[in-house]
């Protein structure tokens, strides 16, 4: 296409024909003050700031909606320009509150600061100020109206980005204003307290509420969220030492200037009071601070006493999926260099390794296979065992974003009613545990209908043969006997499926948490692999993570079998690679999982456990079982930022810093690497993960030769191939290292073309019991998090979501004869629980839900361990439970 | 406008999904959509706009947000006669602020009211064209000018108010 060149400001520029002159005028350097535009919004030109003169005619134009058009002569700041721009803000002015003056949004106002730039100083207007009620019953964002300048930023924000809708303007005239349906107040609309409509706005009309520091922060820090395994850039305001608030990263960042409520209300457990400050050492059944020093002394005696007496593998770590690459980097080298085991593993062995084996041994590559973006082009998206509204939120933005702009289909396969029911073009409901049979039967239906890629599959795939026998008996008949999903609807989501061009998949722990989760992976692959939706641009399947890096610990190697990279501890090519740069012998054997290693401390075999960021206690199943393990073991030192349920039994406990008061990376669920940085000084004499291993393998006398992070990244890049290239020809950490290089690393690694592999559904063993009728689900939630050890610090999150709820069927309610609120008691065959009763419509008669993340409940507790064969995970999706109410005089 | 008709909320939601499903998955028909149902029912009732919102493809508030934008369409029940009193400027000066305290008297209701007994609902509007006959207030289709408060009693009685 030619470039058009037009004059602007006397100069001759030029750009593409689809350029505003906004656009183009940003590009050469030149200046245009704006309210409404922003480039990840539509353009509604409204505000009308943004004016510009043609100077051919006279005529003045929103540049932000105006193409560019070959020969304009356009002027951005002719007298007439400047005249009509100040009047518009100063009509904005003089409909401006008095309270303007003490706006917390201080330097931060838009408004102010054109109006500053524009030198506007007396009105010489009538004001005619708003008014309007501040809300601010909910613990997140406050409302000011009568600040409200009618940008429709906010609008368009919830409507574009975060897809909830929960704002739009109401009437017309002087009184529009943005609201939500019926004009309640957020907390009763589909608002999820994103923050995104906060951040965007212009003026103090929405403003984060309670800043604990009042006034105007000047330090931006651009870091990665803690929480979900998404992985959003997010900036924190830091003012004295102390994190002011949290808003998106840069718009041209991964999550578009999105983030959810944990990203940007949640940030504030850094400043809790319970964080730990100083070294812990037990003394006396009684823990006493010491000194690091100390501490560490102690823990290094410990380990090395029992490493002489029993044996390297009489050890074993665990963690750390919350810490950074480097730092677990740094932990597995520290087990099997300074410790010299391969008893090492993360809590992602909960929810990760079913992909790992399923992906893995067909693809060479274990983990999702495209990015987010590439999700958005997608024509068809199928969404099985997730609901990532709750576990993954920006995931859902992005689904949301492609079924309501851009048009693309949702098959949905859910028991449960989740909020992307209503964005679903089918919503298949299947009975629990029967996923794989409904995905078996999709895949016979494409190669019974002729529907597979011929081509692709021929030519780009191996076992293919082994496909349709293993698929004989998986008719349309026996699935819907089997899932209860009606024939014509599998029929109809397979064709769907099959004659996309571009289609995916996203699954979650629905799938990866049920026994058997490999084999339903690997039935998803299968399904990839027959409609060619494997390497295209757009389409893939996309394996979501629990936790913030929980693939950046897998890469790293913090894995019994792997070394950093994938590469096998029986690989001996690889191993050997290993001991000649670390100087040492590895050990031979593969090292026990993390479900093994509890049970090899129960068994008297692992004396002494060395814990970084992970909390047993409550993440796994039984945890009278865990606790009872942990104080049986010889020497236990746990690492953190709190006092958890696990420290509560160990030895030493030694203090961490939090992501905002240390440098790394995280990789998210699509291998993108995001920086983090420092904000503010550690709590106390807290040191980084990275710093404690450090120090630990000194005292052991076997110093690990590192002193900075970048040291311990470059070695990074020398031995994992998976992140080759990641610092920049400086030796400085590239921002946005490319998922793009994971990709084409995963070309190499593949031996061959990726292949079929057959996935046999067995049944469940038929034990009903009677005194456990109900099934229990276990689901995430929007504002907890994890364990909850971190979300139920962050005070905002606590106040709003402050208590465990069971939602029930309503027919199940009845049944029970419970009523909402009801206090009950949840018992499964292992364990009970009390929670407060919700009742709803949303899930099928039968099944109850439970969230994971609530430390005084935690549903993992109801699960007996019951770990599958090929990937030692624990289920910890569905278990069957009976209710009882608990009578108040209880 | 049809007669106000008294049915429950559920065969009132009951009629309004059957008017929806119509429309069904087409955006363009937001608006002659809203219209019908109020053809039907003489203004919209709130609890149809999450349904017409999740038929068409639109977030509620969004519906809500074009429903209010047009001050031909309502979202509360309306009275059998719309009494519209003129605010424009000669009516103004001629007392049109009077005489729209005293219809509030009358009917005791405010601006964008209904009476209990869905007889009245009390409207504004700027200038209806005949300010030569200033102050004017519209009862239905009606224009009554150079009202005064002796003349209101009289009308209000008339239209049985
Ligand atoms: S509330 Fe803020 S973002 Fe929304 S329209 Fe008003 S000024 Fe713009
Ligand atoms: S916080 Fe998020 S969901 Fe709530 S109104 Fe703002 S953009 Fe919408
Ligand atoms: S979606 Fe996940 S990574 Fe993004 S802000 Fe929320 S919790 Fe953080
Ligand atoms: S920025 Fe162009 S009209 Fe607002
Ligand atoms: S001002 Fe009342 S009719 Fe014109």
């Amino acid at each position: 296409m030619q470039p058009v060149t037009i004059t602007l400001n006397g100069r001759e520029v030029s750009g593409h024909p689809e350029m505003t002159i906004l656009e183009l005028a940003r590009e050469s350097g030149i200046t245009i003050p704006t309210i409404c535009n922003e480039p990840h919004l539509t353009s509604i030109g409204s505000c009308r700031l943004c004016l510009v003169e043609n100077e051919q005619n006279g005529a003045l134009l929103a540049s932000c909606v105006t193409p560019i058009v070959p020969g304009m002569v356009i002027n951005t700041e002719s007298p007439r320009v400047m005249e009509h721009r100040r009047m518009i803000v100063k009509l904005m002015l003089a409909s401006h509150p008095d309270s303007c003056l003490v706006c917390d949004k201080g330097n931060r106002c838009q408004l102010h600061q054109i109006a500053s730039d524009l030198g506007i100083g007396l009105l010489e207007l009538q004001r005619i100020p708003q008014t309007a009620a501040i809300e601010e019953v909910n613990p997140f964002i406050e409302r000011d109206m009568s600040k409200c300048i009618l940008c429709a930023k906010c609008v368009r924000a919830c409507q574009e980005l975060v897809v909830e809708g929960a704002l739009d303007y109401f009437q017309r005239g002087f009184i529009a204003r943005p609201a939500t349906l019926n004009n309640s107040p957020l907390e009763n609309s589909e608002c999820t307290f994103c923050g995104v409509c906060v951040a965007l706005c212009p003026t103090g009309s929405l403003m984060e509420k309670k800043r604990v520091y009042q006034g105007t922060t000047k330090n931006l820090v651009n870091t990665t969220c803690p929480y979900c395994g998404c992985g959003c850039s997010i900036s924190l305001e830091v003012k004295d030492n102390y994190i002011v608030a949290a808003r998106p990263g840069k718009v041209d960042t991964e999550n578009e200037g999105t983030l959810c409520v944990k990203g940007s209300y949640g940030f504030d457990f850094i400043h809790s009071p319970d964080r730990l400050k100083k070294p812990l050492v037990k003394v006396n059944g009684a823990f006493q601070e010491t000194s690091w020093e100390k501490a560490l002394e102690e823990t290094a005696e410990a380990l090395n006493l029992i490493k002489e007496q029993y044996g390297p593998d009489s050890l074993a770590v665990l963690g750390a999926v919350k810490c950074t690459n480097e730092e677990n980097y740094l932990l597995q080298k520290f087990a099997r260099t300074v410790l010299g085991t391969n008893n090492i593993d993360n809590s992602s062995r909960l929810y990760n390794p079913a992909t790992r084996l399923g992906l893995g041994t067909s693809i060479g590559f274990p983990g999702t296979t495209n990015c987010l973006e590439a999700l958005e082009q997608s024509e068809v998206i199928v969404a099985i065992g997730t609901d990532p509204a709750a576990s993954a939120p920006r995931v859902n933005y992005a689904i949301k974003r492609a079924v309501k702009l851009r048009g693309a289909k949702l098959i949905l396969i859910d028991p449960r009613r989740t909020k992307l029911s209503s964005f679903a073009h089918l919503w298949l409901r299947p009975k629990v545990g029967t996923d794989l049979v409904l995905l078996n039967s999709m895949s016979r239906l494409i190669i019974d209908e002729s529907l597979l890629d011929k081509e692709f599959v021929t030519r780009k795939t191996d076992n293919f043969d082994a496909l349709p026998g293993a698929l004989e008996k998986y008719s349309l008949e026996y699935a819907e006997t089997l899932t209860g999903i009606k024939k014509e609807e599998i029929h109809s989501a397979a064709r769907l499926y099959a004659l996309a061009d571009q289609a995916a998949i996203i699954y979650g722990t629905g799938i990866t948490q049920h026994p058997g989760g490999t084999a339903s992976v690997k039935a998803l692959f299968n399904l990839a692999l027959l409609t060619g939706n494997i390497w295209r641009n757009g389409g893939g399947i996309y394996a979501l993570q629990r936790d913030n890096n929980g693939q950046g610990a897998c890469d790293m190697g913090a894995l019994p079998d792997f070394l950093p990279g994938y590469q096998s501890t029986e690989d001996l090519q690889a191993k050997k690679k290993f001991e000649e740069h670390w100087g040492v012998s590895l050990p031979a054997n593969p090292g026990l999982t993390a479900l093994e290693i509890m049970e090899q401390i129960k068994a008297g075999k692992i004396k002494g456990l060395y814990i970084v960021g992970e909390n047993p206690v409550l993440s796994f199943p039984r945890s009278d079982f865990v606790t009872e393990a942990l104080s049986s073991l010889d020497f236990l030192a746990v690492q953190d930022l709190f006092l958890t349920e696990t420290a509560r039994l160990a030895g030493v406990v030694l203090p961490a810093a939090s992501f905002a008061e240390k440098e790394g990376t995280f990789t998210n669920f699509e291998g993108k690497t995001g920086r983090i940085r420092k904000a503010v000084a550690p709590a106390g004499e807290c040191l980084p993960d990275w710093e404690i291993i450090l120090r630990l393998a000194n005292k052991m006398e076997r110093p690990l030769p590192f002193s900075t992070i970048q040291q311990v990244m470059e070695e990074i890049e020398e031995l994992v191939p998976l992140y080759e290239g990641y610092l920049d020809s400086e030796g400085k950490y590239q921002n946005e290292w490319g998922f793009w290089k994971r990709r084409s690393h995963r070309w190499h690694s593949l031996k061959g073309f990726p292949r079929f592999s057959t996935a046999e559904y067995t049944p469940p063993e038929k034990k009903i019991n009677e005194d456990y009728p109900l099934t229990l689900l276990t689901e995430a939630v929007l504002y907890h998090f994890g364990t909850g050890t971190r979300s139920s610090r962050a005070w905002r999150l606590q106040q709003f979501s402050p208590r465990i709820f069971i939602r029930i069927n309503e027919a199940d309610a009845k049944k029970l004869g419970l009523s909402p609120l009801d206090k009950v008691r949840i018992i499964s065959p292992v364990a009970e629980l009390t929670a407060a009763v919700s009742i709803t419509g949303a899930l099928p008669e039968g099944i109850a839900s439970l969230p994971a993340s609530f430390p005084e409940a935690p549903a993992t507790r109801l699960f007996d361990i019951n770990l599958d064969t090929e990937t030692k995970t624990p289920s910890l999706k569905a278990c069957n439970v009976r209710i009882e109410r608990i009578d108040d005089h209880e | 406008m049809n007669d106000i008709k008294t049915i429950s909320e559920d065969e009132l939601l009951a009629r309004i999904k059957e008017i929806i499903v119509e429309y069904s998955g087409q955006k363009w028909a937001l608006i002659p959509l809203v219209q019908k149902i109020q053809n039907e029912f003489g203004y919209i009732p709130p609890p149809s706009i999450p349904l017409i919102a999740g038929s068409l493809g639109f977030f509620p508030s969004e519906v809500q947000g074009v429903i209010s934008f047009y001050a031909q369409l309502y979202t509360t029940p309306r009275g059998r006669n719309v009494v519209r009193v003129c605010k424009g400027t000669a009516c103004h000066v001629r007392g049109g602020k009077t005489i729209l305290k005293l219809v509030k008297q009358h009917l005791q209701i405010e601006e964008d009211q209904t009476t209990a007994d869905m007889e009245y609902t009390l409207e504004t509007v700027a200038c209806i064209g005949v300010c030569a006959l200033a102050p004017n207030i519209v009862i239905g289709n009606q224009v009554y000018g150079n009202v005064n408060p002796k003349k209101l009693g009289q009308l209000f009685k008339r239209n049985g108010g």
